[in-house]
């Protein structure tokens, strides 16, 4: 059963697609991606399913529909940027949160320590850094133990300490068994912790899968040699070797995994091919990204 | 009620601190029992008015009061109610709070709620400060006279909600804490008058122009020397400009259901 299910989603902001016939399917347990350039329509995406945005065309389904119009009650989430009231304390605007999800939670504290606010539950929150503000709306999207929650851009303006504390506590999350969406245009932290996504561009979907089935085990190779052509000759006679491109007097392929870079070093001696340069790397989400993305 | 009680504690949890709220309602709660006494300091009032005791007496103290009442309402409570709504959308809590679990049609309804439960405190303070006021001052203290016109507590109700499901339905409407108060007050004393003056009395000299709402607002509590303006020699006007007190009732009913459906239909169709 799906906890999310997206189907045929638009809107547009007068002249401009934000999004064209979005179809999701999101399970529980699943850390989903939602992974895309600035602009290519994740936090429309996000507004419509968490209410705040109509959408022209489309429906999207929370939960088999067995929470009715409360099923926002079972998920936390921030959508952009941490929204408080300024003039309130941590402590204050999580009861508030509460409060609306018809709870009584007690356990503040346990929830402050997680993101390392404690310290300044007292303080109003328009006093907060901005990672403290970020810290503070992860802690809230934890109330009421939700069985989903949902992230837009929550590394998004912090400090190299902030983002590093936030990713922890996202790590954390992922790994309590919860379903999570995580809205980014930052690839590495999508890569680290999902495990499917969802790539957007234009508000159209491009791809979507497990992680590991959009991005490819092929390992990336870089080969130099004096004498290019016996080289691109032996390469093209392996069926483990694709995609063989001349790059900058280099070669690029792709290379199936299950075979070791010194196979091709031993190859190209016996064939009295010298190598000069020999690079062997795993292809990376960014690659893939933006070559789906292209 | 359950329901309702909730989401009114909700409204009181978010605001029960906000310094708006509390620096306006405090003036308020103080002006309102206090700049009545203005009238001691006039010795002589034009005739037919006796003396100042009008102001405190039974039952003409209902008047005056609900007429210093309609000033105060008209700007600190108004500007309480916008700002409710307004901060909520710039502090963009509004969307946190539907995001949270509150579905459009709760956070609505709280805000409703809180509108009227400020007119119902305001009319009961009214009610409470005209009743001590006209106390201690009959001689002996008593209520003698006190309720003769019961029909002021009713008027004084509808004011308040009059001016408030106003700012309600501009706040929802134009969401911005700034230019709401710049337009709320624009209109009732520039854009109002104007159209009703300039425009409505130019092609329709007749009685119909004491019906823009706003207007209808003020002659349910009219500045109580009016009354004695009907009887001097009529210059240009062959009609009353102020409506009789049934008819601006029933005015103001039908303008404050009007207000609060236009705001409810406007923030349920819209992205917010």
């Amino acid at each position: 059963m799906p906890v999310l299910s997206i189907k045929g989603l638009s809107k547009s902001y007068g002249k401009i697609n934000a999004l064209q016939n979005m179809n999701l399917d999101i399970e529980a347990g699943n850390i989903y991606g939602l992974l895309g350039p600035n602009g290519s329509g994740k936090t429309t995406t996000l507004g419509i399913i968490l209410g705040i945005l109509k959408a022209d065309e489309g429906s999207y389904e929370w939960f088999d529909g067995q929470y009715g119009e409360y099923h926002r009650k079972k998920i936390g989430a921030i959508l952009e940027t941490p929204n408080f009231y300024p003039y309130k304390n941590a402590l204050d605007n999580l009861r508030i949160i509460s409060h609306i999800k018809g709870i009584k939670q007690d356990n503040y504290d346990e929830l402050l320590d997680l993101v390392n606010l404690s310290h300044r539950k007292m303080s109003a929150f328009r006093t907060y850094s901005l990672g403290m503000k970020q810290r503070l709306a992860i802690a809230a999207t934890m109330i009421g133990e939700p069985e989903v929650v949902i992230f837009d851009e929550p590394t998004n303006g912090l400090d190299p300490q902030g983002i590093a504390e936030v990713r922890s506590t996202l790590t954390k999350i992922a790994d309590s068994g919860k379903t999570v969406i995580l809205a980014s245009h930052i690839l590495d932290e999508v890569e680290k912790i999902c495990t499917h996504v969802a790539i957007i561009k234009n508000g159209a979907m491009l791809a979507t899968g497990p992680v590991g089935s959009i991005l490819s085990d092929d390992v990336f190779i870089e080969l130099k040699a004096e004498n290019m052509e016996h080289l691109n000759r032996m390469l093209s006679k392996l069926d483990w070797v694709n995609n063989i491109s001349n790059v900058r007097g280099m070669i690029h392929a792709e290379m199936d995994p299950s075979h070791a870079i010194s196979e091709v070093n031993k190859l190209a001696f016996e064939n009295h091919i010298t190598l000069t340069h020999m690079v062997a790397r795993k292809q990376r989400l960014e690659e893939e990204f933006l070559q789906i993305t292209k | 009620m359950n329901k309702l009680i909730h989401l009114f504690s909700l409204e009181w949890l978010k605001f029960k601190n906000n310094s708006v709220f509390i620096l306006f309602g405090s003036m308020f709660l103080l002006t309102f029992p206090l700049a009545i006494f203005v009238g001691k300091e006039i010795k002589n009032l034009p005739p037919p008015l006796p003396n100042n005791s009008i102001f405190y007496e039974f039952p003409t103290n209902w008047e005056w009061l609900a007429y210093e009442g309609s000033w105060l309402v008209c700007f600190f409570l108004a500007f309480i109610v916008m700002n409710m709504i307004t901060s909520e959308v710039s502090h963009k809590t509004l969307r946190q709070n539907i995001i949270t679990g509150l579905t459009r049609k709760d956070f609505f309804l709280a805000k409703l709620i809180s509108v009227f439960a400020l007119c119902i405190a305001a009319t009961l303070f009214y009610v409470i400060v005209a009743l001590l006021i006209g106390f201690f001052h009959n001689d002996p203290y008593s209520l003698d006279g006190a309720f003769s016109d019961k029909l002021w507590v009713l008027r004084y109700f509808l004011m308040c909600l009059g001016y408030l499901s106003f700012a309600f339905m501009i706040g929802f409407i134009i969401r911005s804490p700034g230019i709401s108060i710049f337009f709320y007050i624009s209109y009732t004393f520039l854009i109002e008058p104007a159209l009703k003056w300039v425009v409505h009395y130019k092609i329709f000299s007749n009685s119909s122009i004491n019906y823009w709402p706003m207007n209808a607002v003020e002659d349910l509590t009219p500045m109580p020397l009016m009354k004695y303006t009907e009887n001097l020699p009529r210059q240009d006007l062959d009609f009353s400009f102020l409506l009789e007190p049934n008819h601006a009732i029933v005015a103001v009913t039908i303008y404050s259901a009007l207000f609060i459906g236009l705001a409810y239909w406007h923030f349920m169709s819209k992205d917010i």
